[in-house]
């Protein structure tokens, strides 16, 4: 490796309305090697990238390359000053061949023309260099995610850039093309190419990189050796440590011979899960543990209806129920607070009080609404009962902070007495207090015998709360732990080496 | 490396809707020869007259094919063919301009208002429906405001485009001889071929053409491949002005005169054609040759109610109905297929 730094990135801040993205982050890349860039999702990683390939504009801070200054406007732009990206979404035209995709914008030219020929035999030689015998002259839509995944590292290496940043290349690639991918890496680092990879697999980055920097919550946490940090060590500075709030809350408590309330047996979606079992007893609360992308939502989202539950049974309250879409979970009494709670849970431009009577009226059906004042009555209820900081019922949802968001939602599914109450990262994005008070009704719930499943990144939320810890890596249940006498170091040394 | 045969070649998915529109084609051509044969619907005169009647549509879906395949859509093309029309006709009858002049006026005029909306569609973001829309008012009012009475044009240089024409001959017994019935093509029909020719060159063989593929498939994946994005879309939307301007110059051609009223709905009938043709209306897909075919295709209906002579002239606008109805079920289902496939 040489010690020449290809890139240099000083003081990078990046202001989004509301927050900083990234705060002063410092990040550099040698020629000639590969480096990770880590965090959990929010921290900055994105973002930086981003930056670099001129998609957002920085609010302050250098970029050097090769000893030169620059500031790169747009995509085009990097790529004419050497930084080419390939991104986890796969940012091709799925209506041009395989060819096409990998030369459009730079196509070879003959006579004034394009010169198919030349675009098409290029493309399989390329194509072959990844042990992909395929026809390139198909549209790209023709073929696997895999396969369109390689075309646009494909497209990124025939660039010949001098950096290649690679967003989660591998997030659908078998472990075959997984190892391909590494040689053609390793291949590249070895001409000179400075690599950015940022994957979510612990595995992968001890595999392939040589140094790593970790972000978190925009910051630069540091940059060390690969050989420096262990695998622990890593997952704790890129979750962060405790914050040194002590809350008052006690775990819930579930007679020894209570009844399972959920049962989830060897349940598997069409793509990402393939077999779990969870089951939760009346008035219990199951944490979800596990870095993002491990497949806490996956199957939060199967046990509601939100995605296709392929295979494996589901019971509620001992009978066995077939849940097909989030209509048929509502109807068992399931209740779901999902992730994004601004795409997927608030409704923005309705009031608090048609925000809090929606999940009752859908019980109900539409036949039979409501009258104004029952919604009142109901919406008032729960304002009073959860603290929902607001002048009256009638404000819209979205103009609330993101706290008090959370708790209209609480307050939806609350009012339609659910058995099963799966809620999903309630607390991310909102200040202390209001996570504390969010942790409290949670456990109030499950003192009058709701079974909750609460699915969090913050581990010291699950410990405080959980009767028991599902811990969940690469998209299987690993194990499950007592919560009362786990500590946040066997969680995390479960999550990164994956045995128990 | 795979090896490409021609079979392989022919067969590849992204040519399917293009060999629907010519299948149902030669379908419907079939039926008319069936029906109509002794009544002369096989011959020459009969194909050649699907051109001469349809060039201006023609011209202006080479324009369109462009801006759809890109995912937009121009609602203006028929009130700027209007507009160029009543620019001749005003120009030359009541001007006294000659009619180059007016052409070059109207060319400044479409091309200007193309990549004006182009502008505006790309870089304040407004949604094409919407701002083509408003070109078309813009256009139809500019029309009224010249006149709002039809004038003819009477010009010695119109007549004489207007009037040019190559009969088709064959060779019988050593002497060339006008094919019987008499079929000619004329500068409409030869204008429209050129432009589908240039088309499907800008289309198949330049950068620029492949940039607007690439943005129909995927307009952000474009932008983060390095494409230049709104230079393409604002060129694309100026090269469909031109297109309306040759058209309304093609449309004066076959019925020498300017009406502010002219074209009303030809914008619709222009992207039918496209549509028809097998271009994708959500963009990414679509062929200079299909468009081609979606002209003939819906030029041939009412050459069949013509020859039926019983039919009202309405069952020709139901049957480009179903046909189109037909296009748009073909396309969805091969969208949704080709989807399935990705997940194999």
């Amino acid at each position: 490796m040489q010690e020449k730094n290809i890139l240099e990135m000083k003081g990078i801040t990046i202001q989004f309305p509301g927050v900083k993205a990234l705060d002063g982050v410092d990040f550099s890349l040698r020629a000639g090697e590969i480096h990770s860039l880590l965090g959990e999702n929010g921290a900055g990683k994105s973002t930086l990238i981003k930056c670099l390939t001129g998609v957002n504009r920085m609010d302050a801070g250098k970029i050097i390359l090769d000893g030169k200054e620059i500031a790169p406007t747009d995509p085009g732009n990097a790529i004419e000053l050497g930084i080419s990206a390939v991104f986890q979404e796969i940012n091709l035209c799925p209506n041009l061949t395989v060819a096409e995709n990998i030369f459009v914008g730079r196509q070879p030219m003959k006579h004034g023309q394009i010169d198919w020929k030349e675009i098409n035999r290029r493309a399989s030689e390329l194509m072959s260099r990844f042990h992909l015998d395929i026809d390139v002259t198909r549209p790209l839509s023709y073929y696997s995610t895999a396969i369109q995944q390689m075309t646009s590292i494909a497209r990124a290496v025939d660039i010949q850039a001098k950096i290649l940043i690679l967003d989660e290349p591998t997030s659908s690639l078998d472990e075959n093309e997984v190892q391909l991918l590494f040689s053609v890496m390793r291949e590249l680092k070895a001409s000179g190419m400075g690599i950015i990879f940022i994957t979510h697999f612990l595995d992968q980055i001890y595999a392939v990189s040589d140094r790593m920097t970790i972000l978190r919550n925009g910051h630069l946490v540091g940059t060390y050796n690969i050989d420096e940090l262990t695998k622990v060590e890593l997952v704790t500075k890129m979750v962060g440590k405790d914050m040194d709030v002590i809350f008052s809350l006690k775990r819930s408590e579930v007679a020894p011979d209570a009844e399972f309330m959920l049962k989830a047996e060897h349940i598997g979606d069409a793509s990402k899960i393939h077999d779990i079992s969870v089951n939760v007893k009346k008035g219990e609360l199951i944490g979800f543990a596990g870095l993002l992308g491990s497949g806490r939502t996956e199957t939060a989202e199967m046990l509601f209806g939100a995605t296709k539950t392929v295979k494996g049974d589901i019971y509620v309250d001992g009978e066995k129920i077939l849940i097909k879409q989030p209509f048929d979970a509502i109807k068992a009494d399931i209740a779901f607070c999902p992730e994004d709670r601004k795409r997927d849970g608030i409704i923005g431009d309705l009031s608090i009080r048609e925000n809090i009577m929606l999940a009752v009226q859908s019980r109900k059906g539409f036949m039979k609404p409501m009258t104004k004042q029952e919604q009142t009555e109901l919406a008032n209820k729960y304002i009073k009962m959860l603290g929902i900081a607001t002048p009256d019922c009638e404000k819209k949802a979205g103009e609330l902070s993101g706290g008090n968001q959370q708790k209209v939602i609480l307050a939806r599914w609350m009012a339609a007495s659910p058995k099963v109450f799966i809620l999903d990262e309630p607390t991310r994005g909102i200040d202390i207090g209001a996570k504390a008070e969010i942790q409290r009704l949670m456990l109030e719930m499950c003192g009058q015998g709701v079974s909750v499943i609460f699915i969090s990144s913050e581990l010291d939320e699950i410990i405080r709360c959980s009767n028991r810890v599902v811990i969940m890596r690469d998209r299987a249940k690993v194990t499950e732990v007592d919560g009362a006498s786990c500590t946040q170091k066997d969680i995390l040394k479960i999550i990164a080496e994956g045995a128990a | 490396m795979k090896k490409q045969t021609l079979w392989t070649r022919i067969t590849n998915p992204k040519y399917i809707m293009v060999y629907a529109t010519i299948g149902i084609f030669l379908a419907i051509y079939a039926f008319g020869a069936f029906l109509y044969g002794d009544k002369g619907f096989l011959t020459v005169r009969t194909f050649v007259n699907l051109f001469i009647d349809n060039a201006y549509f023609g011209i202006s879906a080479v324009g369109m094919t462009m801006v759809l395949i890109t995912g937009g859509i121009d609602l203006s093309v028929g009130a700027v063919a209007s507009l160029t029309g009543m620019f001749i006709a005003y120009g030359t009858t009541v001007l006294g301009l000659h009619p180059l002049t007016c052409i070059a006026a109207a060319l400044v005029m479409g091309v200007g208002l193309g990549l004006l909306m182009g502008w505006v569609i790309h870089y304040l973001n407004v949604p094409a429906f919407i701002t083509t829309l408003t070109g078309m008012f813009l256009a139809r009012g500019v029309c009224s405001l010249i006149s709002r009475e039809s004038i003819d044009i009477k010009h010695p240089f119109i007549d004489a485009l207007a009037g040019w024409k190559i009969y088709l001959m064959k060779y019988v017994d050593g002497n060339w001889v006008k094919i019987k019935p008499i079929a000619f093509i004329n500068f409409n029909v030869i204008l429209f071929l050129v432009m589908i020719i240039i088309g499907a060159f800008i289309l198949q063989r330049t950068r620029f053409g492949r940039n607007i593929y690439a943005i129909g498939g995927n307009e952000q994946s474009a932008a983060l491949m390095g494409l230049p994005v709104g230079r393409t879309k604002v060129l694309v939307y100026g090269f469909n002005g031109l297109c309306s301007v040759l058209a309304g110059i093609s449309y004066a051609l076959y019925v020498k005169s300017g009406w502010n009223l002219s074209l009303q709905g030809g914008e619709l009938e222009v992207i039918t054609c496209a549509v028809i043709g097998g271009t994708l209306l959500t963009g990414g897909v679509g062929y200079m040759a299909g468009t081609l075919f979606g002209v003939l295709l819906k030029s041939v209906i009412p050459a069949l109610i013509t020859f039926n002579g019983n039919l009202l002239s309405w069952w020709g606008k139901i049957a480009t109905g179903l046909l189109l109805l037909l296009f748009i079920c073909i396309q969805r289902f091969v969208v949704t297929t080709s989807d399935r496939k990705k997940g194999q």
